[in-house]
């Protein structure tokens, strides 16, 4: 036990001391739309690969307006790789939560990056309680709990996960949400005390993402409950997860 | 590997698979169906290295269980009920596995018929009832009190002990081998990688071990080596998450903190390999999608660091005495059920079944090299933990030998757009749970017509349940992380 200790001291202090750093070289975070023109209908290449259908190119070549869907996208980067024009490249800023479904679309006409955020205040500033109903195939799970490990540590931020939602202020809907899991997933949200709020993990919850149209009906948690905060990704970065459990705070 | 198939009549399947089954060495692999009107089954042969394939073409939808005879085939014709409305005659516990009530009753999702007449009310689901004074129930799920999927745990008791438990799955139904066979091949491996994400490298390389099958195409050299580098990385964060969970339950917190953080270490040589922490998208069909060559020298030393830092941590985990006292003796699988129900992976392995897929199949470099196999013959938790850490310590040694004959050349090489007509392909790998099996049949014009999954849990989530018997509730929780089983990856 004395030996654990002294190894425990000797490895100090291990929690990342930065918020939401830029992910590091060679690492696929989700895809951004970049000033550079787009080639157009023409091309389509993104669009044909992507394998979930979030991306949309408009007529014209010249400045076509491409757009893309964060909440349908799996950052599988594919459209990175073939975009002939750098127009759509990697995005190394992990804070991509957004509070408006319509905010996860980028679009070329505006690539301005980060939206404004809804400053009004909520009664979470301080602290909040998180219950967690995993729906999905365990990543967003996964990176949940690392999100808890002691290198994010999201608890000195005042968010812990609770084991009852009667206890909870938000949940986090991890995964699409397959038919079997409606009656469990609304009585669940039924059971918090008001005031609670919806966080949407990861595309599958947001819009099925690789599920959706099926017969397992397995389209994310839109047409459910309501939902205060999207984070996307295939899975989130624990810093996106964090942030945009954060997003409820403000 | 060349895939034969015979046919082979239904009902002298069962005295030919019992025969089988009693020769050492020989498994069954998987039963399912192809469009409902036959009955494949997928017999492994690990002496010789090699599968066969048997058909059985059914003149109805009803046929006799093998169940009474084969305990394996319980979960497999359960499920080809519900997706297939095949209906197994005399099988004793005949309840719906993955469509529960909200499903019509008729649906069939794979059945090209899409629908079987049914009796009323075939969905309604009911535990086994277990009477008697002072025998109380704990239904657990399906929405567990942690950050864990779904499924629902009814436990019958008796004072602290549990009598008996049986786990009702197929809370993350989604319709994956439905969706599958709708797609075309380049687009498949993103949902194979998402259908169970922990297991994403396993997943995309048996996807890509069945196709280039049925191509018949020779991956590069150096893809098969980042392949398994992949494959073994993947296996290494996932024990470490294991034994976290381990230690989390037992409330060794310094132990699991300490092991939490190591594993945040295994994601970042993911990271360095292919970009993502689940190295989602970096194996596909012909090769790797990346050449990681210029950050291997920092792999090689992100992979000696970590070997380095985890050895005092499980030496301390090991070497506790209240850790011994939870682990040792407690949900136990005995030999003789390890064998009748094919269990596979670390708890094929901690009772005494000495089955490793890498040992056997082609897929990465595998079987050529491959690390040792570690045996236990207790089958308790204690077992299973200290299989992990054998396993978890030689696949970082295997890591490091992978990266020290890397060789050169190309990532990787181009599958025809267009596949075989009327071919089988199969893909065997030994993920961190175990052997995952890809079957893919195409049709006559060479478009996926099935695409059949076996995770390794469905081979055990059985398992789990026996072994959870006699013992207190409070170690249900370390015989549950101790057998660490997918409820995605069996759902699908």
């Amino acid at each position: 036990m004395l030996r654990l200790l002294g190894y425990l001291l000797k490895n100090g202090v291990v929690t990342n001391s930065d918020y939401c750093p830029p992910l590091g070289d060679g690492v696929i975070g989700l895809p951004k739309l970049t000033s550079d023109n787009c080639v157009g209908s023409e091309c389509s290449q993104c669009a044909d690969i992507c394998p979930t259908e979030a991306i949309s190119i408009g007529d014209g070549t010249e400045n076509a307006n491409l757009e893309l869907d964060l909440g349908k996208c799996i950052g599988c980067a594919m459209c990175v790789r073939v975009c002939p024009e750098e127009t759509i490249s990697n995005n190394t800023n992990t804070m991509t939560a957004t509070q408006n479904r319509k905010d996860l679309v980028l679009s070329t006409a505006d690539t301005q990056e980060n939206k404004v955020i809804n400053e009004s205040r909520t009664p979470f500033a301080r602290s909040i309680a998180c219950r967690v109903v995993s729906t999905g195939c365990s990543a967003c799970d996964l990176e949940l709990s690392a999100a808890s490990n002691s290198i994010f540590d999201m608890e000195r931020f005042g968010i812990h996960v609770v084991a009852s939602p009667r206890f909870a202020d938000v949940l986090l809907v991890t995964g699409p949400v397959p038919k079997a899991m409606h009656e469990a997933l609304k009585s669940c949200y039924e059971a918090m005390a008001e005031p609670k709020k919806v966080i949407a993990v990861g595309t599958c919850a947001i819009s099925g993402g690789l599920h959706r149209g099926g017969y397992a009906q397995a389209n994310g948690i839109a047409d459910l409950l309501p939902v205060d905060v999207y984070i996307p990704g295939c899975p989130p970065h624990p810093w996106s997860i964090i942030d945009g459990i954060r997003k409820v705070m403000r | 590997m060349n895939i034969d198939i015979t046919p082979i009549d239904c009902e002298l399947r069962q005295d030919a698979l019992v025969s089988w089954l009693n020769q050492p060495g020989k498994r069954l692999g998987l039963i399912t169906s192809i469009d409902g009107s036959q009955i494949v089954t997928l017999l492994l042969d690990t002496t010789e290295n090699t599968a066969t394939l048997w058909e059985s073409q059914l003149s109805e939808h009803r046929y006799s269980s093998l169940t009474p005879r084969i305990t394996q085939a319980h979960w497999m014709e359960r499920t080809m009920w519900d997706m297939f409305g095949l209906e197994p005659v005399n099988h004793p516990r005949l309840k719906h596995n993955l469509l529960h009530e909200p499903y019509d009753e008729k649906l069939c999702p794979l059945n090209p018929e899409g629908q079987v007449s049914a009796p009323d009310g075939h969905r309604q689901y009911h535990s086994l009832e277990v009477k008697g004074d002072g025998i109380y129930e704990i239904p657990v799920g399906p929405i567990h009190a942690g950050i864990i999927e779904p499924g629902h745990f009814h436990f019958s008791c008796l004072g602290e002990i549990i009598f008996n438990l049986e786990i009702r799955l197929g809370y993350v139904h989604r319709g994956v081998e439905k969706r599958l066979a709708e797609m075309n091949w380049q687009k498949q491996r993103f949902l194979v990688e998402a259908a169970a994400s922990d297991s994403a490298a396993a997943y995309a390389l048996a996807h890509a071990v069945a196709l280039e099958n049925i191509a018949d195409l020779a991956v590069p050299e150096k893809a098969q080596h980042l392949r398994s580098l992949a494959l073994e990385i993947e296996r290494v964060a996932m024990h470490i998450s294991d034994l976290t969970g381990l230690a989390a339950d037992i409330g060794f917190l310094a132990i699991s903190s300490s092991l939490g953080r190591l594993r945040g270490a295994s994601l970042g040589m993911a990271d360095l390999v292919s970009g993502n922490r689940f190295f989602r998208g970096f194996i596909c069909p012909g090769g790797v999608i990346q050449d990681p060559d210029h950050r291997l020298s920092k792999l090689q030393a992100a992979a000696k660091a970590l070997k380095k830092e985890l050895e005092p941590v499980i030496k301390s985990f090991l070497a506790n005495q209240v850790v011994l006292d939870r682990m040792e003796k407690t949900g136990k699988v005995s030999e003789r059920l390890a064998r009748d129900f094919g269990l596979v992976g670390v708890a094929g392995r901690a009772s005494n079944q000495a089955y490793d897929a890498r040992h056997h199949f082609a897929a990465g470099v595998y079987p050529l090299l491959k690390p040792q196999m570690a045996i236990e013959t207790n089958g308790d938790v204690f077992c299973r933990a200290k299989i992990r850490v054998v396993e978890l310590i030689e696949s970082l040694s295997f890591i490091d030998m992978l990266l020290e004959t890397m060789p050169a050349g190309p990532i990787s090489t181009s599958i025809p757009a267009t596949l075989p007509a009327n071919a089988v392909g199969l893909g065997i790998v030994e993920g961190h749970r175990g052997e995952l099996i890809h079957l893919v049949f195409t049709d006559g014009h060479g478009n996926c017509k099935r695409y059949a999954i076996k995770d390794p849990s469905i081979n055990n989530w059985t398992a789990l349940a026996i072994a959870a018997r006699n013992n207190l509730v409070s170690d249900f929780p370390l015989c549950n992380k101790s057998f660490s089983l997918s409820y995605s990856g069996h759902d699908l």
